[in-house]
């Protein structure tokens, strides 16, 4: 652990200008509470935890969209666990589950379709989130179920796009520590033209201890440089070209659309939804459902945290009305949600 | 008699002597053995432990067990974290129409080899058949009486600062192979179950050090549910190593992949033990001559730090909580 030990010690001993480093990604938080590495940086290096957890990012409208097809629509919806009990406005997916509906954790949308392809007499929701990593899985579902000739098989798309995000992100931070498993799809050279173009530094990293410390001094380092930089710090996984197999399937399902993230608002072109010509997969246009609003407790401020404008500990609620197993806002539910991971390792 | 099970084996009749003959005495026999209301037993000298446990794992049978050994180490592991030696066992099953008798067979065949290897008798039984879809397969429920060794006195509440925190082997690799077994998983990997009834090994380290103050099995919810329910009752704050906990490349591997801690999934075969930090050397050199046991291993101590708190060590020498289990989807396990 050299490499990791000698960035170990320049981030504990860093006392240059005060840096401010944006981890994108959920597992990025999740590992950094875990492994406790907030408590060896130096003050004057802050850690702030951005938009990357998929389940933090939902927003309530999407949860009363899959409520509203549970119960009033009579679907059947197919979710990873995490979004079950995610606070809706007036109902999370746990609250219609109790009230009669049909919920049932999976853990692929493959599932979902094989679920789909079992019980032919009901409609099945996949509900589609995550970002870049996520969506190739979701749209092979797609093509599973146009090859089995299914017509009970429904995606309802909240998908998310990283490289939109940064660009609404970049004023919260001075560099940020981009999301290795995203990149690993989308490659680099986004991060290359968000540094030429805009002059956003940041700095691509793995996961595990040694990757994270590592990368977190050549951010610093790089911060000292004054001048807009970026490095690949996960070369194993990470190659410039990205994987071009995914983004193809990617890009025959889906396009492009303006998404709204929970606590930030609206970014342009930030989201995904499947093509028109898959339309018949769509949940949304089969059942017509009605643009809804939806309510956030006022209280919570989950959005301010994903923006790296309050601390967890800052929210009237956290550890108060909000904590893991009641949770007010999204970044309490996911164990990769800002919150939750400053709740359960100890408030560091 | 037919091939699977029918409602009327369970009907006290023809058909369930007939079950009772060819797959129960064929392979429980031993002097105790009862077909009468209740079993009649010599009375121990010491003080009895006595508890009881359901299993209702799904698979019924699993890479490296199945529900009839489990059925056998629950209730042996639990008399023996009390410093019992198990006596008797009495099983009763509940299985469901059209179960196969073959199936039930293999699993009696194995609670009586489980039950021979750590000598003790399955005295009484009971039988009962629900209808197809009521039960899944085969539910089995134990219930067990143990002698206490003398001089023998642990609890959950016995942990002191100072003593040893020490687990008999690699964590977590139940609870994996059970999730493996499940297709809906659609992962591959070479992990058996460590079911296994531990009196044996847990007699030697009682005869040896009678001292031990906390043994716990760490069935459901694992290494760190048992740690925290420890740090609870003995209002100890518990310090590990992440590096100290063993735990095997595949149970990790799996773990990534699904974002779960190994120290939460289920063992079936795993103590963990507290006792003073002296004597930790000679209980660990006690268990490494048992093959059950060879792994064990300290994995951290009791403070009086951060009372009710399971505090970890990690990889970097920083200290965090080891979140407090809750809200877990974990499927049926044991």
């Amino acid at each position: 652990m050299s490499a990791a030990t000698e960035a170990r010690d320049f981030l504990s001993s860093y006392d240059g200008k005060k840096v401010r480093i944006m981890e994108v990604c959920g597992t990025h938080t999740h590992e950094i509470f875990k492994d406790g590495i907030r408590q060896i940086l130096s003050p004057q290096i802050e850690l702030i935890s951005g938009p990357g957890c998929p389940v933090c990012v939902t927003p309530a409208d999407y949860i009363d969209e899959a409520v509203m097809l549970a119960l009033e629509k009579n679907c059947t919806i197919t979710t990873f666990g995490d979004l079950v009990r995610v606070p809706g406005s007036e109902k999370s997916l746990a609250d219609a589950r109790a009230d009669g509906a049909r919920v049932k954790v999976v853990y692929a949308p493959q599932d979902a379709a094989l679920y789909a392809a079992e019980h032919p007499d009901e409609d099945v929701v996949f509900l589609s989130v995550g970002f870049e990593t996520t969506v190739p899985s979701e749209c092979l579902a797609v093509q599973q179920a146009i090859e089995k000739g299914l017509k009970n098989f429904l995606l309802l798309t909240a998908n998310k796009t990283m490289p939109q995000a940064y660009l609404a992100m970049k004023d919260a931070t001075d560099a940020f520590l981009y999301p290795g498993h995203v990149h690993a799809i989308i490659g680099t050279s986004v991060c290359e033209k968000l540094r030429d173009d805009y002059g956003i530094s940041g700095v691509c990293a793995g996961f595990t201890p040694s990757e994270l410390l590592v990368a977190l001094a050549l951010e610093v380092k790089g911060l000292s440089k004054e001048k807009p930089f970026f490095i690949n710090a996960y070369p194993r996984v990470v190659k410039p070209e990205g994987s071009p197999k995914a983004v193809a399937l990617t890009r025959k399902y889906m396009e492009p659309v303006d998404a709204l993230w929970r606590g930030i608002g609206e970014i342009k072109g930030s989201g995904l939804a499947l093509r028109d010509d898959y339309a018949d997969f769509d949940a949304r246009k089969k059942y017509s459902l009605p643009h809804i609003t939806g309510r956030d407790n006022p209280a919570c401020r989950c959005g301010e945290v994903l923006q790296g404008k309050c601390t967890s500990a800052e929210c009237p609620l956290f550890g108060k009305t909000c904590t893991p197993e009641h949770p007010v806002g999204a970044c309490m539910v996911s164990s990769e949600g800002a919150c939750s991971a400053y709740y359960l390792y100890g408030r560091q | 008699m037919t091939d699977h099970v029918t409602l009327s084996m369970g009907a006290g009749g023809k058909q369930t002597a007939e079950l009772i003959t060819n797959v129960f005495k064929k392979n429980l026999t031993n002097r105790f053995f009862t077909a009468d209301d209740a079993a009649v037993l010599p009375q121990p000298d010491g003080q009895i432990a006595m508890s009881t446990d359901g299993f209702i794992v799904s698979p019924a049978f699993f890479p490296g067990g199945n529900v009839g050994e489990l059925s056998v180490c629950g209730t042996v592991n639990d008399l023996t974290c009390m410093g019992a030696k198990p006596l008797y066992l009495t099983c009763s099953f509940v299985l469901e129409e059209g179960y196969p008798i073959s199936s039930l067979e293999k699993i009696v065949s194995s609670m009586a080899e489980t039950a021979t290897k750590c000598g003790v008798s399955i005295v009484a039984g009971d039988t009962k058949v629900a209808g197809k879809g009521q039960v899944d397969g085969c539910f089995i429920t134990t219930a067990g009486v143990g002698e206490v060794v003398d001089g023998v006195s642990t609890s959950g509440a016995f942990a002191r600062p100072g003593d040893a925190v020490i687990v008999t082997g690699d964590v977590g690799r139940h609870g994996c192979a059970i999730l493996l077994s499940r297709a809906e998983y659609g992962i591959e990997a070479d992990v058996a179950s460590d079911c296994a009834p531990l009196w044996n090994p847990m007699s030697e380290v009682f005869g040896k050090v009678p001292e031990v103050h906390v043994v716990r099995d760490a069935t459901r919810g694992g290494v760190g549910t048992v740690l925290y329910e420890i740090a609870h009752e003995s209002s100890v704050g518990i310090k590990l190593s992440r590096e100290k906990v063993p735990v095997q490349s595949e149970v990790q591997g799996v773990c990534d992949m699904l974002g779960l801690d190994p120290l939460y999934l289920a063992c079936e075969g795993r103590m963990v033990i507290i006792a003073p930090a002296q004597k930790a050397d000679e209980i660990i050199s006690v268990l490494k001559s048992h093959d059950d046991t060879a792994g064990a291993c300290v994995i951290g101590e009791v403070t009086d730090e951060k009372p009710d708190h399971v505090i970890v060590e990690t990889v970097i020498g920083t200290e965090t909580y080891l979140p407090e289990p809750g809200n877990e989807l974990l499927p049926r396990i044991c």
